[in-house]
């Protein structure tokens, strides 16, 4: 049915245990292990009450492998069941609700998500900060002066904080101890440790918050699962009948937790597949997810380790500049303790015949652009670059990757205000989501404030938004909207009292009977949703979402939303519309990913987006591709290097001796911890953090590289304070391309 | 058959039993739908022909929902004129002995003031005691390993205390218990040593002030009232005749009364499903029932249904195996049982289904059928129910709303509906913070809550205007909320609002005021006075408005209760008992809630029901829909991390861990029980209502779900969709 490469072969051969797979970058793997998944299902040796487990790192992905396994089983003619998708979070949630009490959670218990946690978090953290000053302080830059403190505690010192906690946080979580354990471990110390009390007492409170709402973050989650599982036996069993067969993909990116959850559910002799790519491991400093993991398991005894080292992805100049940057970082990268960021299997082409055959290669087609830009000029060098390309391949992809999302959102203002089109779903919540959450609030807004004439307005334009395309229609809409504009009292209209209608007194219905009429049916529909009001404000939002949309998907979200606008009223019992359309507009307007039920929000496709340009972060542009990519800010600052003078972003300007808040209340963490083993050191903490960003980010170069299908052009820029240096490793891979040049050259 | 009383019309077996000589004692057992209920109401109204007065029957029910059938025959039956039956539940009739023989008993049971008369608590003002008492315990430690909102927290600690009563062991023991089959993490049993000490903390409390909650009334009855040989004589003359309905949904300690109780009567009927058992998680014991069967000389079996056509009985049959025996069986039915001679199975014709991919398309395809029924089928709608294992607002908001487009009627019944979600609620309290500003908390009301309180309590106020009007009318003096006299609002604003709605509002505004200047009254007066004297009147919202109406009687009824019971307890702390009622139900502790009444429903209204309440109400429909089939929340008990039913039942035997096993097996054999039961109360044809994507947009995999997908794999293809 599919042509196999011999290595994708090896691994569908699988033969049951334990099996790691190293894959690089477009190999399939994502592919493969669809095919694993029904090939298993098909064998058809499972019993109707058995599933095989995919447990995947980011929700959008689950859909993408469902629809993957789906197809697959209905080419075999086969049902698609039997089978069951899952991110962690969704797996664990999955486990905890099998029995919540074992983890003292009762039935109705809530997930916050994180802005929720966050909010909560924040609040918990100044509040810490407010009796604490003196504890902080310590920790300042001696020589700010009062003033500058003044407003470090206004801003920067609660943003601080609140990061900091949810480091904390999540690593203690990570270790499984409750804020009262953690508590017991501190009291027994000889010498307190103040970031780690900061932190405990933060935990505390965050806790006891979450508590009192009855709810869990997601990282309770993950360890209330694990705790289930350790707990009762018999539920293991019969978890471990449900999935006989696991298949983790992205398992570079798996965390402690993930692997001991996995690991009971597999038992010592199960069958148990992880796939990944250590060298695309990019999510450490954002949590406790580590490669290592899955290097450690791949050497284990006992396990099938197994590669797919091909790759019909990119030409073969880009595959051999990505491999430069692994043997250059192994063999050469100035500081041994980065040597192994990197590892091998390098990227092979695909073999002769194969169905995806790499794209012919043209070494002209990379570019390492080492002029000296300000971050602006960079901007602007790209999308001059862009608006000369994109007219002459509109049927070919191009993405702009930036290491931050505010670089990237720098990017796709620039192209618009130049009206070249964008697609930025991936820095954001995706746009359809965002279209229909923003005109449900701009109907609360308008619910909030009845009396604004061009609120309602707004509401008109919403509310007949579709018809605009048509020539004729745009007319009528302009017009109609020009009439509500000069309302002068909204009452006079929606509600007229006897002899003092607006409308009729407008005379539109004689000298424009259709604006007459759309403004008469746009009275009735108003009337109806201002009555709505009353209701529970997940009831008002259903009422008005029936009246807005028509497409399911558009239904659906509206419900969701219902359904969190809910949520936040009963956590909040004092707020009222004006706070409900705060939490919307959030989603609407970016600041919150939500996930919505569009297309782009359940797997992004950059297929259906030629012709446009897609600006993305590095990390959200994993396991995407493009025929061009441009990779934005490759300098010293975003890809640092461990040089001296090199300034790492963790790495706060007020605090003293250029520690890294974030990094020393883990270290004294671990110190409490681990306090008959090694003692806290201060500085110590900070000075590792470097090292693993350096190494870090020599993998997120590596992802950015390896998006590329036909083209690539890497730039830098010298920073906000214009003292940044191109990275080494983009010297390093300049040099590479030159000595190559040199040699064809020769 | 045979015509009763010219009434009823009876099988041989239901006329048989309503024939019996009135001196028996029957115990009636089979399965939902064979005519048991039926039978006992025939059996009722022949005692009543035969002369038996009616004051000496006695009709037990579980829940007072199942007595409806009988006092429906009661009300229209052709009956020779007397003294009526009576109708209880086992704490409907400890509260009645309470109340009678309380000086007999209360120094005996440890009350600290048996000179003086007894307060019954209600679910809501028990919670609230309980509230006070446990509070400051959350500064102790008490509680810190659980994540529970408070509210859940108390009503698991009454819950212990109600279970230990109706299951008959001492409420010292719950936290023993408890801990005993505990079989998690060891740290977390200190939760349940909490919750002991919580309630032995509120016994006590109890005890000291004379206030029982409803444990304290069960154990009062059971363990002081009825060995008195007074009040026993006294129970045991007065009823001579027992009917008991649904026994098997009873409690046990019932069941040990009734096992005493027998002797001494003229006659009894027990009836019994051999199905059911719904009420498990209120302590109901179909175990404990069944042993009352050996006291009962004449035993009757009924069997077959009266309900269900011979395609549900077979979709019954095929989904009741698919669910008990997982994969280890096939799900179609065994040759020639259950198989038409096309060999499509019989089941066909009483079932429907059609997968969408997301849950509002599912709810439209729901309503599109239901509108096909009635409106093509000419399928009345009160024989239709939509039932889910849970009917949240939002899905019951949502299918109501599909359906009135439809121009079809819906009604829902939940077991209980939060006062403060309900707008004219939400107005009343508004209007009660403005006429008494001294008992507002920081902030309230809002100018949105006025507004909004206007728009309602206003004839003809628009939001519009409420929303100006508020906006200047709202004032804070000296942190109290107040209004301004419509004469001082700026003259342009007046014009606009309009001076016929500012003359409505000023009045309502000086009769706050007017109010809040006189001595205060109770809050359920003054919600009274505040309905009565302006807003029910013309030109004012609660006028010719029935629902608002409603909630207002609703809400003055539960201030009513607090402040009967509360005022114990406030006297020392000299604040107002409406004060502390309002804040109470602000904060969500008092949820306000209140039983809806199951007389006077609508008819000519589909059913929007929980599962469960459907089952509890016996009703049986033409047509069920059932939604959310993926959910767990069909057959999972809910999870209470403070309390257990199944461990603290009088079955589970004593240090045994509560393991995954009995959880799984408890799930199973519950969601048996509950499917098969729906399916004994439809008459033609289940359609199921299937969505890839849940209600919040996670697929679903709930064994229900898998047991229909193996009943439909075992089939062939044609059976499967609409």
């Amino acid at each position: 049915m599919f042509k196999l490469r011999p290595r994708q072969e090896e691994v569908l051969a699988y033969p049951g245990g334990r099996m790691g797979v190293s894959a690089v970058p477009g190999s399939g793997k994502t592919w493969t292990l669809s095919l694993l998944a029904a090939e298993t299902i098909a064998r058809g040796e499972l019993d109707e009450d058995q599933e095989v487990l995919v447990v995947t790192l980011v929700n959008s992905a689950v859909d993408h492998f469902y629809q993957r396994v789906r197809t697959f089983l209905e080419q075999r003619s086969l049902l698609p069941l039997n089978f069951r998708v899952r991110t962690l979070h969704g797996l664990a949630h999955d486990i905890v609700r099998e029995r919540p009490d074992l983890v003292a959670l009762g039935d109705t218990f809530q997930i916050l998500d994180e802005r929720q946690a966050d909010a909560i978090r924040r609040e918990v953290a100044q509040a810490w900060l407010r009796s604490h000053y003196a504890e902080i302080s310590a920790y300042l830059d001696p020589n700010l002066d009062d003033d500058r403190q003044d407003t470090l505690f206004q801003k920067q010192l609660p943003e601080l904080a609140t990061g900091t906690a949810l480091s904390f946080i999540r690593s203690a979580k990570d270790e499984r101890l409750t804020p009262q354990r953690l508590r017991q471990v501190l009291d027994g110390l000889p010498v307190p440790l103040p970031l780690a009390e900061m932190g405990q007492a933060i935990y505390s409170d965050y806790q006891r918050a979450l508590e009192y709402r009855g709810a869990v973050d997601f990282d309770d989650l993950v360890r209330h699962a694990l705790h289930v599982l350790e707990w009762d036996p018999d539920l293991l069993e019969r978890l471990r009948f449900r999935w006989p067969y696991l298949l983790e993909d992205e398992a570079q990116d798996s965390s402690r937790l993930q692997e001991l959850i996995l690991e009971q559910l597999a038992g010592q002799h199960g069958n148990w597949v992880r796939v990944g790519d250590p060298n695309q491991a990019i999510f450490e400093t954002f949590t406790t997810a580590n490669p290592e993991f899955l290097r450690r398991f791949i050497k284990s005894p006992g396990v099938l380790a197994r590669q797919l080292p091909n790759s019909g992805r990119s030409t073969q100049s880009i595959i051999d500049l990505a491999n430069a940057l692994v043997t250059w970082t192994q063999s050469e990268h100035p500081y041994e303790f980065a040597r192994d960021a990197l590892q091998e299997p390098l990227i092979q082409p695909t073999p002769p015949d194969d169905p995806q055959p790499n794209p012919p290669d043209d070494p002209s087609a990379i570019r390492i652009v080492l002029r000296k830009f300000t971050p602006q000029q960079e901007v602007e060098a790209v999308a001059d670059s862009l608006e000369q390309w994109l007219p002459d391949h509109p049927d070919m992809t191009v993405a702009v990757l930036a290491p931050r999302n505010e670089r990237g959102k720098e990017m796709v203002k620039e192209l618009l205000e130049r009206k070249i089109p964008v697609v930025d779903g991936l820095l954001n919540t995706t746009n359809a989501t965002r279209l229909s959450a923003g005109a449900l609030n701009s109907l609360l807004q308008h619910l909030a404030d009845p009396d604004s004439s061009s609120k309602l307005a707004k509401v008109y334009a919403i509310w007949r938004r579709g018809m605009e395309e048509e020539p004729s229609a745009r007319v009528l809409l302009e017009e109609t909207a020009s009439w509500l504009r000069r309302l002068k009292r909204v009452e006079d209209y929606l509600w007229p009292q006897l002899g003092q209608d607006w409308l009729a007194e407008t005379g539109l219905g004689e000298t424009a009977p259709r604006v007459h009429a759309e403004l008469e049916a746009l009275r009735l529909v108003v009337r109806r949703w201002q009555g709505a009001i009353l209701l529970p404000i997940d009831q008002a939002l259903l009422t008005l979402a029936q009246d807005l949309f028509t497409e399911a998907h558009e239904l659906a979200l509206a419900h969701k939303l219902a359904l969190l606008l809910r949520q936040a009223s009963n956590l909040h019992l004092e707020w009222r519309l004006p706070q409900l359309i705060t939490e919307l507009n959030a989603i609407a307007s970016n600041e919150r990913r939500f996930l919505g039920f569009s297309q782009d929000d359940t797997g992004f496709d950059p297929e259906r987006y030629k012709g446009k340009v897609v600006v993305a972060t590095l990390h959200k542009a994993k396991g995407l591709e493009w025929d061009r990519v441009y990779l934005m800010s490759v300098n010293n600052y975003d890809f640092p290097s461990g040089n001296p003078g090199e300034v790492y972003f963790p790495e706060k300007w007020f605090l003293r001796d250029d520690l890294n808040l974030e990094a020393e209340a883990l270290a004294q963490l671990g110190a409490a911890l681990n306090a008959a083993d090694s003692w806290y050191v201060e500085g110590a903490a900070t000075r590792q953090a470097r090292e693993g960003t350096v190494r870090e980010r020599l993998r997120l170069l590596y992802v950015g590289i390896t998006r590329a299908r036909r083209e690539l052009v890497m730039t830098w820029n010298t920073g906000k304070r214009g003292n940044c240096t191109p990275a080494v490793p983009l010297l390093a891979l300049h040099n590479y391309l030159k000595e190559r040049q040199d040699e064809a050259a020769a | 058959m045979f015509s009763f009383m010219g009434e009823i019309t009876l099988s041989p077996p239901q006329a048989e039993l309503a024939r019996l000589p009135v001196e028996s004692k029957i115990f009636l057992e089979g399965p939902d739908g064979s005519g048991k209920t039926t039978a006992g109401v025939a059996r009722l109204l022949g005692l009543l022909e035969r002369g038996v007065p009616g004051a000496s029957i006695l009709l037990l029910v579980p829940q007072r929902s199942l007595g409806q059938p009988y006092l429906h025959a009661l009300r229209t039956a052709s009956l020779p004129p007397g003294s009526p039956v009576a109708l209880h539940t086992l704490s409907g009739l400890a509260q009645r002995m309470v109340e009678l023989y309380w000086p007999l008993v209360a120094e005996a049971a440890g009350f600290a003031h048996p000179d003086m008369p007894p307060v019954f608590l209600t679910l809501e003002t028990a919670q609230y005691y309980l509230a006070r008492l446990v509070r400051p315990l959350f500064d102790e430690g008490f509680f810190a390993s659980i994540t529970l909102d408070r509210n859940r927290l108390y009503s698991q600690i009454l819950d212990n205390l109600n279970k230990s009563a109706v299951v008959g062991f001492a409420h010292t023991q719950i936290g023993q218990r408890l801990v005993s089959a505990w079989g998690g993490e060891p740290g977390q049993a200190r939760v349940y040593q909490d919750a002991q000490e919580c309630a032995s903390r509120f016994r006590q409390y109890c005890l000291e002030h004379n206030l029982l909650d409803f444990s304290l009334q069960v154990e009062l009855f059971v363990r002081y009232l009825w060995p008195d040989e007074g009040c026993r004589g006294a129970l045991l003359e007065t009823y001579r005749h027992l009917i008991v309905e649904n026994l098997e949904e009873d409690v046990p300690v019932t069941h040990d009364l009734l096992a005493e109780w027998l002797p001494h009567l003229d006659s009894c009927l027990l009836i019994y499903d051999q199905e059911a058992g719904y009420r498990s998680f209120l302590g109901a014991d179909p175990r404990s029932a069944y042993r009352l069967k050996a006291l009962c000389p004449q035993r009757v079996t009924f069997t077959g249904s009266f309900v269900t056509s011979p395609m549900v009985i077979a979709l019954g049959e095929c989904l009741g195996r698919a669910l008990q025996t997982g994969s280890q069986a096939p799900a179609s039915p065994p040759p020639g049982t259950s198989e038409t001679s096309d060999s499509l199975p019989a089941y066909q014709a009483a079932l429907s289904f059609e997968v969408q991919r997301f849950y509002p398309q599912m709810l439209d395809w729901v309503a599109g059928q239901v509108a096909q029924l009635v409106q093509d089928e000419g399928v009345p709608p009160e024989e239709i129910a939509i039932l889910a294992p849970f009917l949240g607002d939002a899905l019951r908001f949502s299918l109501a709303n599909r359906l009135e487009r439809y121009g079809i009627p819906a009604r829902s019944h939940r077991p209980s509906r939060s006062l403060r979600e309900q707008p004219p609620v939400q107005c009343l309290l508004t209007l009660t913070y403005l006429a008494h500003p001294g008992w507002a908390l920081p902030a309230l009301p809002t100018q949105f809550d006025l507004a909004y309180a206007l728009m309602q309590s206003l004839e003809g106020m628009d939001l519009v205007r409420a929303q100006l009007l508020a906006e200047k009318a709202l004032l804070r003096v000296d942190g109290q909320p107040r209004l301004l006299p419509f004469e001082r609002v700026k003259a342009d604003l007046q014009e606009r609002v309009t001076y016929r709605l500012g003359e409505r509002y000023e009045h309502l505004r000086q009769w706050l005021e007017g109010y809040a200047q006189a001595p205060a009254q109770e809050l359920d007066h003054f919600l009274g006075r505040l309905f009565g004297e302006v807003l029910s009147q013309p030109g004012f919202g609660f006028h010719a408005n029935l629902d608002a109406g409603e909630a207002a009687a609703n809400l003055v009824e539960s201030a009513q209760k607090f402040r009967r019971v509360a005022a114990v307890g406030l006297a020392d702390l000299g604040k107002p008992v409406g004060q502390e009622y309002l804040e109470m139900v602000q904060d969500g502790v008092i949820a306000a809630q209140y039983l809806r009444s199951w007389r006077g429903e609508a008819q000519g209204a589909v059913l929007l029901a929980p599962a469960y309440t459907f089952l509890m109400s016996n009703r049986p429909v033409e047509v069920q829909f059932w939604l959310d089939v993926g959910s767990r929340s069909w057959y999972e008990r809910l999870y209470q991390p403070l309390t257990q039913p199944h461990v603290l039942s009088r079955n589970w035997p004593e240090g045994k861990h509560w393991t995954d096993d009995d959880e799984y097996k408890t799930s199973q054999e519950a969601l048996y029980r509950l499917a098969l039961g729906l399916l004994a109360r439809c008459r033609r044809r289940v359609y199921l209502g299937l969505s890839e994507l849940g209600e919040q947009g996670y697929e679903q995999r709930g064994l229900l779900l898998r047991a229909f997908q193996r009943l439909l794999r075992a089939a062939p293809q044609e059976a499967s969709g609409v």
